[in-house]
């Protein structure tokens, strides 16, 4: 075992540093510290992932059961692989031409890395929100009824509207429910059509969760996303991601270990090299964790 | 504390005469700056009096006193009378810039006038070494004043002593006969003693030291925009009151006196723009020109528009990054800069024997549009690599395909660069002569009659391919090509031209009018796309 512990350390500089601080020979990961059994039905789960960009070895080996409708936090250092790992579920980083995944990861029990996986499918039904907020630089109405527009789901093309067939109405619903839904409607519901760059930054991060779930999504993945935000806008999408998880998966990665324990009913500890070395219920995480890293990391002494 | 550093007062007083000075020469110096202008550009004449004093006089007059009042505040300041806050010394650079500008000047003097031979130089010489000691040695009030304060105290003296008046005349002794008249001369110089008068009377405003250095830059830097912007005005002035007259030759209004269009007769007729050239004529004109220069953009526009923004999108959202896309980016930047002239022999060679063998107007579309195209490729890739991913990340999670993703937001977002490429490439292509003069135009001079009509040429065929255009296989002229045949020829305008240089110039009026409008639409398109993106 203590074979495969050199070898990560020769990979990447970081573990080095890691080594360096703690003093001592790298912890052994226990598998029983990812041990998280839970009630409900599994959402995601993951087997063996592992992801290489190039040569790095972003992932390694990373098993984790999301259960349904709750929240997820992903915590860990920078460059530990947790944005890798989210990007994993959506398949996004099938974007990026120098990924190679290998493992398996299942939505409902179906594997989503297999020959056949209809990728606009897959996209609908997990959703996505990003580090810094992305709004095109249309309309508000436009951002919202974007991808139902683009999936054919709404059609209030010039052809419709000529043909008596136009969506109008469903479109205002869907526009209305989806702000609703993101606690912006208030703040923005007379002013739809104004272009959505020139909200602030904490309102274009809920416009950009309202387009997300506008195409129905059955998970949402959330990428940092607060990080940008001043902490009066970070508490209003925090109240927000809690509320979300009553109808959807959430699943969010974040540098801010308090936003962790606060929003979140269990925690994930990513710890450099691309492991996963503690899973659980996130007051055992938080209050008891099994690892001696993991400990570390959380009371600041490292990370 | 530092060796030379001066402590300075936080707020200052009694300086406001004093400034008052160096201000009304800072006013004086871009008084003369706009005026050696104007007179460089035959605005004014140098040998008209102005009220009755020569302006060469007033010239000489205006620069003694900006001399005078520079090296006055130099000497002021020098003396404890002003109070500033020079550096110790104005440094090598003005030392240097000094030192030629008065070896060059002396120079000339000498040689000029005093016909010394080679001794000449070695007093040039002597007294560049001296300017370039005066500068850099003394603290900066005296260095920065004096040389530049004395140069113009000096020009200033040629010009009201008549040494040079406007009837004086440079003979170079080149081997080529060369002569610098006064009307280049007397300009340039006062141009030359003007910038550093006021470069040194904008320091003494800044009260030297950092904030005069600072007062110094700025002076330069307006002056030099101000007369970039002000060389292009007179161009543009310069061809439009040379222009108007020949464009208003023979104009009329009245009810019914113009060509009818559609079936109306219009109120205003203006021969020039609504005639071609033929015999029996009144007045000539140049509409078919005017007409195939239209014709020329919008078709090059047409073919090159789609092939270069659909060349973008390629590169930058399906390709690769790697060789090919290199290779392409450097062929293109090649294309870009490829002579005009090498597009017209191509459009000679190749196309002219695939569209009926002769020179026609599709040829020289299709001609312009390849010299478009790289412009367009070019811009409209830049304008995509600017748009974020996180615009094609946001996408591509809602589920959107590619491809929708490119059309509904990536090129959206990439248009006012796109237009912007069109835009600066319709402004080149639009001017060329070159090509079209060996792909498109047939007779100099095409009688009205004859104008280009695209849209009414279009023939429904009975054979297939069931539509025809005849008047896009029509050799024709265009506005760049007739005015290069002008100058060059004068031919074929026979006696029914008053003056053929007016005829000249109200073309070359004419074309910058058509490039102007084509600018016009270009930047509201822009301004469209831009409001739509950003206001909604």
């Amino acid at each position: 075992m203590s074979k495969t512990t050199t070898q990560t350390t020769d990979r990447g500089g970081t573990e080095d540093t890691v080594e360096t601080t703690t003093g001592e020979t790298v912890e052994q990961v226990r598998e029983e510290w990812r041990d998280y059994s839970f009630a409900g039905p599994t959402k995601i789960g993951v087997e063996d992932l592992d992801v290489y960009y190039g040569d790095d070895h972003a992932l390694d080996g990373v098993s984790m059961e999301i259960p349904e409708q709750s929240v997820t936090a992903l915590i860990g250092p920078s460059g530990c692989g947790k944005s890798t790992f989210l990007r994993c579920l959506n398949r996004m980083n099938d974007r990026v031409s120098s990924a190679r995944i290998d493992g398996s990861v299942t939505l409902d029990g179906e594997e989503i890395y297999q020959e056949g996986v209809n990728l606009v499918e897959l996209r609908k039904r997990v959703g996505m929100v990003f580090q810094s907020p992305n709004p095109f630089p249309k309309s508000i109405r436009q951002n919202i009824a974007y991808g139902p527009e683009k999936h054919g789901d709404i059609n209030t093309g010039l052809l419709a509207r000529l043909l008596g067939r136009s969506d109008e109405e469903a479109r205002e619903e869907l526009v209305e429910r989806c702000l609703r839904d993101a606690a912006l409607w208030d703040e923005v519901n007379d002013r739809l059509d104004d272009n959505s760059l020139g909200l602030s930054g904490g309102q274009q991060q809920r416009l950009c969760i309202a387009r997300c779930l506008s195409v129905d999504p059955e998970v949402i993945l959330m990428d940092e996303p607060a990080s940008a935000l001043d902490p009066i806008a970070t508490a209003k999408i925090e109240d927000l991601i809690e509320g979300l998880a009553e109808d959807y998966t959430v699943v969010i990665v974040t540098h801010n270990m308090q936003q962790a324990a606060r929003i979140s009913d269990q925690t994930a500890v990513f710890l450099t090299g691309g492991k996963l070395v503690e899973y659980g219920d996130t007051d055992q995480v938080f209050e008891d964790p099994r690892s001696e890293r993991v400990e570390d990391y959380i009371t600041g002494k490292f990370g | 504390m530092m060796a030379g550093a001066t402590r300075t007062r936080l707020v200052s007083r009694e300086t406001s005469r004093a400034n008052a000075v160096a201000g009304v020469a800072v006013v004086l110096a871009a008084i003369l700056f706009a005026m050696s202008l104007a007179a460089l550009f035959e605005v004014i004449p140098i040998s008209d009096p102005i009220a009755g004093i020569p302006v060469v006089a007033i010239l000489g007059g205006v620069l003694m006193l900006l001399g005078g009042a520079v090296i006055a505040f130099g000497l002021g300041s020098y003396l404890g009378a002003v109070e500033t806050q020079p550096s110790p010394s104005a440094g090598v650079v003005a030392a240097a810039a000094f030192g030629i500008v008065w070896l060059v000047l002396v120079g000339i003097a000498v040689g000029r006038f005093l016909s010394l031979g080679s001794a000449g130089w070695i007093v040039a010489l002597f007294v560049g070494g001296a300017a370039f000691a005066v500068t850099a040695v003394p603290r900066e009030d005296i260095g920065s004043t004096l040389p530049a304060g004395a140069a113009c105290l000096l020009v200033g003296a040629t010009f009201l002593t008549g040494a040079i008046g406007p009837e004086w005349v440079w003979e170079l002794d080149f081997e080529q006969t060369a002569s610098l008249t006064a009307e280049f001369v007397i300009p340039v110089a006062t141009l030359g003693a003007a910038l550093l008068a006021g470069w040194a009377a904008a320091k003494a405003y800044g009260g030297f030291g950092a904030r005069g250095r600072r007062m110094g830059a700025y002076l330069l830097i307006y002056l030099n925009a101000g007369s970039i912007v002000g060389v292009l005005f007179l161009l543009l002035a310069f061809t439009t009151f040379r222009g108007l007259p020949g464009l208003f030759t023979g104009v009329e209004v009245g009810p019914g006196v113009g060509p009818s269009v559609f079936g109306i007769a219009l109120p205003v007729s203006l021969p020039f723009v609504m005639n071609g050239v033929a015999l029996l004529n009144d007045f000539q004109g140049v509409l078919p020109a005017i007409v195939g220069t239209i014709w020329l953009v919008i078709g090059a526009v047409l073919f090159a528009v789609p092939l270069g923004v659909g060349a973008a999108i390629f590169l930058t959202e399906y390709a690769e990054y790697g060789r090919i896309t290199q290779i392409v980016e450097v062929a293109t930047n090649g294309l870009w800069s490829t002579p005009s002239i090498v597009f017209g022999l191509f459009g000679f060679a190749f196309l002219i024997p695939r569209f009926g063998g002769g020179k026609s107007l599709i040829s020289g579309m299709l001609t312009l549009g390849f010299m478009l195209l790289p412009l367009v490729l070019i811009t409209s890739r830049e304008a995509m690599l600017a748009v974020p991913d996180e615009y094609r990340d946001a996408s591509a999670a809602l589920g959107v395909s590619k491809w929708q993703t490119i059309r509904s937001v990536v090129v959206p977002s990439a248009l006012p660069g796109v237009v912007t490429g069109v835009i600066l490439g319709v402004g080149r292509i639009a001017g060329e002569t070159a090509p079209i003069l060996l792909t498109m135009t047939g007779g100099t001079f095409v009688p009205g009659g004859q104008t280009v009509d695209v849209i009414g040429g279009f023939e429904f065929t009975a054979a297939p391919p069931f539509v025809a255009n005849p008047e896009l296989l029509q050799a024709t002229t265009a506005l760049p090509f007739q005015l290069y045949a002008l100058i060059t020829a004068g031919v074929g305008l026979g006696d029914n031209v008053a003056s053929p240089e007016q005829f000249q110039w109200a073309t070359a009026f004419v074309l910058l009018l058509v490039v102007l409008s084509f600018y016009a639409i270009g930047i509201g398109a822009r301004y469209y796309f831009r409001r739509k993106l950003n206001h909604e």
